[in-house]
């Protein structure tokens, strides 16, 4: 069993044991689960320090690291063919960095997860089938094992945003339910397009492994996805079809605009770890399966369309922003923020520059711990007097300084402040755009201004909600009540919140520790997007 | 002193800059008690000082410095970052370490008794050791951090006392103005990174850069197998002008700074007057060959304006700060002018003077105001210890404060034997040689700023006259007779050291003429307008006469207490008090405009593209509701409907089957009655 294996299914273990594990203990599963998840983090830690930068991966299955390749189903389908799905797993550039992120933002949502009182077995069960699902779909390479931990992760989410969410949890957990399985369900059908498109080189039988999907010699001369014979559906290409519909599922999740409105509401009502995870690594999943599947797989419907998704990147960095600003609710603020930097990721992959795909990938890891870290804090306040709206708090900076310390790094971390891997992050994803033109001529270069202005409205935002709820003298809306309530943060929250905070300031001050390890791959994709 | 090596010299100026970034994190996270960290800080930037004066010794006038090593790679490219240490960046670190050493000391006094004074000094190491960073950085990427670094830690110290409301306002603008500025720097940066694959600030600027490498040719800009069109070249100009716009508070970006006098005077000091505001100066001198002509004249349009219309704000203010503050924003508009005009070396001699007098301007008002804090906390009295209409006669209380003040005023004036008669006439002659040289409209740019020294003189002479001449008017104010105290000598001894600088013999060994200053000797000229010989006299003549025709009308209308014409009812002075009305056009135009935007989005977000889904998972209902009771009713009830059949059929069978001998009789004879006839019938037919 290699370490992804074990990556994957250790937390499935944890749950299990949690499973059998009698009621009368139920105060020390979460003990279990912390077990799980720091050996989880000591694994990816330890996958991190022996990655080799080298080795670029994407379409290659000899330069991909810990690669783990068992035959799982075959099935002979008479006429059809044999039916190979193959247990695929491994890493590279673009998979490694999710693992390492997954990992600490599990921590860090396990940790908020600490004064859960209700249905413990069954919230820690789940959390753990999440935790088992998230890192099945990073390091998945086959198809159609990708979908299965894909669709594997909707089933826990469901139930932990419906069960121990806020007051209308019900309806945003079918909201997001429908919307997400709604993408993926039209991703099932290219699947099976692919499949019978594909051949694998080696047996000659159908087959599900992405990595051949990703060479055009591996499609027959006829087959619906073939490069050569340019079939059509409805009178547009089949391909560029085909990547629309991936593009529609991952952007579902991404979330893009107009597709993000079960974002807030998912937020809004689910618990502090849930939006935590949601934020943190759910999101990326959209921006890496865009990556590993839309790009490398259809690279010529994905140029032909990337003027749109520069668009829709810079849509999604305004309009986000925009709506941030008009938020009352400190939760929804976020999300709405969540969306907008988001969509410095889908500028920077539609550049199809270096920079920009290497912002677009530091942005999303940023973007993983500053998220997550600010979700926390929401969740601080929350807990302690049941509101977050803006206007009911103000100078909280007198009450709970350590606290105001740990909102102030993280916001200012979040509107870009250097030193702060969201200004690397940003500062290339707008780079690579700008420079699309002179390289590739994919992206016009007001693209990158316009998305600049992003950066001035999330400055607003933040700034703003920062001069309302902390500073100035302190005025609660549940007066001296509310004020005996909102301690400051204790040694366990301090730990969670100094650990991202610490992520995300190692990765402004050295962004080499993330863009050395993805470089090969980046420049990998890049070489296969433009030789067809 | 020459036996450093570059590798000795770069370490020191690394070590130098890292300092004060210590003082921050040490401050920070060891904890102690609240008033711990003046030793520390000032411990560690008197000895950034010290490195720098030996930095500036090993590199002034001699080779310059460059060093560098990977920060990392992206894509095929290696990105370096490194130290890069000219005349103007040696000049540039001795003139911070200097000032905010000075400014330390008086801080030590100025911010005492303060319950959070430990940020203070941990704010100060944070600024200190970005202004450092912007000045040694040899990489357009790096300078833009530092830029943003130090407008963060101008953010930190404006919103110091960050429970008050108008600090906290104040911090926010000064932040968001400065970030739009940055997002004109970032274009730049794009721009330059488009064309030519580096932000080393040597490759692209040096002699024989890539900037004089490339050429424009009909609607083209090229270097070497790049193009893009030639109106970028004018973007990116235009765009890092926009940049040093914002941070060098010149118009349309500069109302940020006189809100930003919330912070601790000190502060102002430091930041709003001496160093962080000419980071602007010094950006663009920095990146000089990137501007082409036409980005230049917008330059000099935009300095000479905003030095002019900062001047006619100032004569009208009340707030001693706030005078202060539009005077800076004045004089920061002279350079600009200067930069535009071509006279770097000018520009930077005045960024040098106006630092020292400035500095020592603010710190003198905070002397004033720390005095006057003192007697409205001692008495309990109510009234506003920044108003210069409160103040009056404080020459007898405060006679080192009030010489070293006047001495700067002298400076910032332009009169002879100060430093800023040398800087300032510098610019403005070379102003009028250049309008020479371009033609009839260019001589506007040249006369606005003439009228803008001049109206320097005359505010400069009611702030001194106001404050220092006369009686206090608090005495008058409250009907008794206060009496107030010279500054303590922390403060005082600052004071006298600044004072020093203000006078002309440190700068130049003739004080009628700048042209051998070492400053101006030591920095590049970029300029080529031709010498006009007689300007070189009647210029500082005019502007010495009038000015000292001014002073003395001042002198006459406030300093003597005789009535001063009364102007506050004219739509002019209006206009000027309200600070040209642009606060309030902004609200408007801005601020009230983007929330209205955000708000309409956030409805458009619910209604409409909410709305979208919420409605199909309505349809999705509805139809679900129409299939369901299509299943009950129809198919259903075509099931069902069956069944009753059967049931009826049965039902109505059921009735046969009695279970009586009679009735199954009658039927049999029934049945055998029917079968006769029908078979009787049957023959019959």
């Amino acid at each position: 069993m290699s370490l992804l294996s074990l990556l994957i299914f250790l937390p499935i273990v944890a749950g299990i044991l949690i499973l059998l594990l009698p009621s009368a203990w139920q105060q020390r599963y979460k003990y279990v689960a912390l077990g799980a998840v720091l050996l989880q983090m000591l694994i990816s830690a330890y996958i991190y320090i022996n990655f080799d930068n080298t080795l670029s991966g994407i379409a290659d299955q000899s330069t991909f690291q810990l690669v783990e390749r068992i035959p799982w189903i075959r099935l002979n389908l008479g006429a059809l063919g044999n039916l190979e799905i193959d247990y695929f797993l491994g890493i590279d550039g673009l998979s490694m960095p999710f693992l390492v992120l997954t990992s600490l933002v599990m921590l860090v949502a396990l940790l908020a997860s600490w004064d859960i009182q209700k249905n413990l077995k069954g919230y820690f069960a789940l959390f753990l089938l999440l935790d088992c699902a998230v890192m099945g779909v990073f390091s998945a390479l086959d198809f159609f094992l990708f979908y299965i931990f894909y669709e594997l992760m909707l089933l826990p989410l469901y139930f932990l945003i419906g069960m121990w969410g806020g007051v209308r949890r019900e309806y945003a957990a079918i909201k997001f339910f429908l919307y997400t399985l709604l993408g993926s369900v039209f991703m099932l059908l290219v699947i099976i397009g692919l499949y019978f498109s594909v051949t694998d080189p080696e047996t000659g039988g159908h087959t599900f492994n992405m990595l051949h999907m990703m060479n055009p010699a591996n499609y027959a001369q006829d087959s619906i996805f073939s490069v050569i014979a340019g079939q059509e559906i409805f009178g547009v290409s089949a391909r560029l079809l085909a990547f629309i519909v991936l593009f529609v599922a991952f952007a579902i999740k991404v979330p893009i605009v107009p597709l993000h409105t079960w974002l807030p509401d998912a937020h809004v009502e689910a618990p502090t770890p849930v939006s935590i995870i949601l934020a943190g690594v759910l999101l990326k999943i959209g921006g890496y399966g865009i990556l590993r599947v839309c790009l490398s797989i259809f690279p010529d419907a994905a140029i032909q369309s990337a003027w749109w998704l520069g668009l829709i990147g810079v849509a999604s960095i305004l309009y986000g922003a925009l709506n941030a600003l008009a938020q009352r609710d400190l939760k929804r603020l976020i999300a709405y923020s969540s969306i907008s930097h988001m969509g410095f990721v889908l500028l920077g992959i539609a550049s199809a520059t270096s920079e920009g795909i290497s912002g677009a990938m530091m942005q999303m890891i940023s973007h993983g711990f500053l998220s997550s870290m600010l979700f926390f804090l929401v969740g601080v306040i929350y807990e302690r007097v049941h509101n977050r709206e803006i206007p009911n708090f103000r100078g909280l900076a007198l009450i709970m300084p350590r606290y105001t310390v740990f909102v102030m790094i993280a916001f200012f971390a979040s509107l870009g402040l250097p030193g702060f891997s969201a200004f690397i992050a940003e500062a290339f994803s707008l780079i690579g755009a700008f420079n699309s033109q002179s390289i590739n001529g994919l992206l016009p270069r007001w693209m990158a201004v316009a998305g600049s202005v992003g950066i001035l409205l999330g400055a607003s935002y933040l700034l703003w909600t920062l001069q309302r709820m902390f500073f100035g003298e302190t005025r609660l809306w549940g007066g001296d009540e509310w004020k005996a309530k909102l301690t400051d943060v204790n040694g366990r929250e301090v730990f969670a919140l100094t650990s991202l905070a610490l992520m995300s300031l190692a990765l402004g001050i050295l962004p080499s520790l993330a863009f050395d390890k993805m470089n090969a791959s980046v420049l990998e994709l890049i070489q296969l997007m433009n030789i067809r | 002193m020459d036996t450093f090596t570059k590798e000795t010299i770069s370490l020191l100026a690394l070590i130098a800059t890292l300092l004060p970034l210590f003082s921050f994190a040490g401050i920070l996270l060891v904890p102690g008690s609240r008033d711990r960290g003046s030793f520390f800080s000032i411990l560690n930037i008197a000895t950034s000082l010290l490195i720098s004066v030996v930095i500036f010794l090993n590199v002034w006038n001699k080779q310059p410095i460059h060093q560098q090593f990977d920060w990392f790679i992206i894509g095929d490219w290696r990105f370096k970052i490194g130290i890069l240490i000219n005349n103007l960046s040696a000049l540039m670190l001795l003139l911070i370490s200097f000032i905010a050493t000075l400014v330390h000391v008086y801080s030590t006094k100025y911010m005492e008794g303060d319950p959070y004074i430990f940020r203070y000094w941990a704010y100060l190491g944070l600024f200190c050791f970005s202004m450092f960073g912007l000045v040694i950085t040899d990489n357009l990427l790096l300078l833009y951090m530092f830029w943003e670094l130090v407008g963060f830690s101008s953010y930190l110290l404006i919103g110091f006392w960050f429970t008050r409301e108008t600090a906290v306002q104040a911090n926010k603008k000064a932040f968001l103005m400065n970030r739009l500025g940055d997002l004109g720097f970032l274009t730049g940066i794009m721009i330059v990174f488009s064309q030519f694959q580096t932000l080393d600030v040597n490759l692209l600027f040096s002699e024989g850069g890539f900037f004089k490498r490339s050429l424009v040719q009909g609607d083209l800009w090229y270097f070497s197998s790049n193009h893009m069109p030639a109106v970028w070249l004018t973007i990116a100009g235009l765009a890092f002008f926009f940049g040093a716009t914002a941070k060098s508070a010149q118009f349309p970006l500069h109302t940020w700074l006189p809100d930003a006098m919330e912070g601790p005077t000190s502060v102002s000091s430091l930041i709003h007057a001496a160093t962080m505001v000419a980071a602007g100066v010094f950006l663009i001198a920095r990146i000089y060959p990137i501007f082409n002509p036409t980005v230049l004249i917008v330059i000099a349009s935009i300095g000479a304006f905003t030095a002019f219309m900062a001047a006619t704000i100032a004569l009208t203010q009340n707030d001693i700060k706030r005078i202060l503050a539009y005077s800076t924003i004045s004089q920061l508009g002279f350079m600009m002018l200067a930069m535009g005009v071509g006279a770097v070396a000018p520009a930077i001699f005045h960024l040098v003077t106006h630092a020292f007098f400035k500095c020592l301007l603010f710190l003198a008002a905070g002397a004033v105001i720390h005095e006057l804090h003192h007697l409205k906390d001692k008495k309990g009295l109510d009234f506003d210890h920044q108003d210069i209409r409160n103040m009056g006669g404080l020459r007898k209380f405060m006679p080192i404060t009030f010489i070293t003040m006047l001495l700067a005023s002298l400076a910032l004036i332009g009169l002879p034997f100060t430093s800023g008669y040398l800087s300032k006439d510098a610019i403005l002659i070379q102003s009028f040689e250049w309008a020479e040289s371009q033609g009839s409209i260019a001589r506007i740019i040249p006369y606005t700023a003439l009228f803008a020294s001049w109206m320097t003189a005359f505010y400069v002479a009611r702030l001194i006259f106001k404050v220092f001449f006369g009686e206090l008017r608090l005495n008058v104010l409250f009907g008794q007779a206060f009496s107030l105290h010279e500054a303590p000598v922390a403060m005082k001894s600052v004071l006298v050291v600044l004072a020093i600088f203000c006078l002309f013999p440190l700068f130049s060994l003739n004080p009628f003429h700048a042209s051998h200053a070492w400053i101006i000797e030591g920095l590049p000229y970029f300029s080529t307008t031709p010498t006009v010989e007689s300007y070189h006299i009647l210029i500082p003549a005019v502007v010495s006469i009038a000015a000292i025709i001014l002073i003395l009308i001042g002198y006459k209308w406030y300093g003597k207490n005789e009535k001063a014409p009364d102007y506050t009812k004219a739509a002019v002075f209006r206009f000027s008090q309200e600070q040209w009305y642009l606060n309030r056009l902004y609200k408007v135009m801005f601020v009230d405009s983007v929330l209205g935007l955000a708000r309409t989005a956030f409805s458009f977000d619910r209604t409409i593209v909410d709305g979208i889904v919420n409605f199909s998972g309505k349809i999705i209902i509805v139809l679900s509701a129409v299939s369901e009771w299509l299943d009950r009713k129809v198919v259903d009830g075509l099931v069902n409907g069956v069944a009753s059949v059967a049931r009826t059929i049965g039902n109505f069978v059921r009735h046969f089957q009695t279970g009586r001998l009679q009735h199954y009789l009658l039927f049999m004879i029934l049945i055998l009655l029917t079968f006769f006839v029908l078979k009787y019938f049957s023959q019959a037919i």
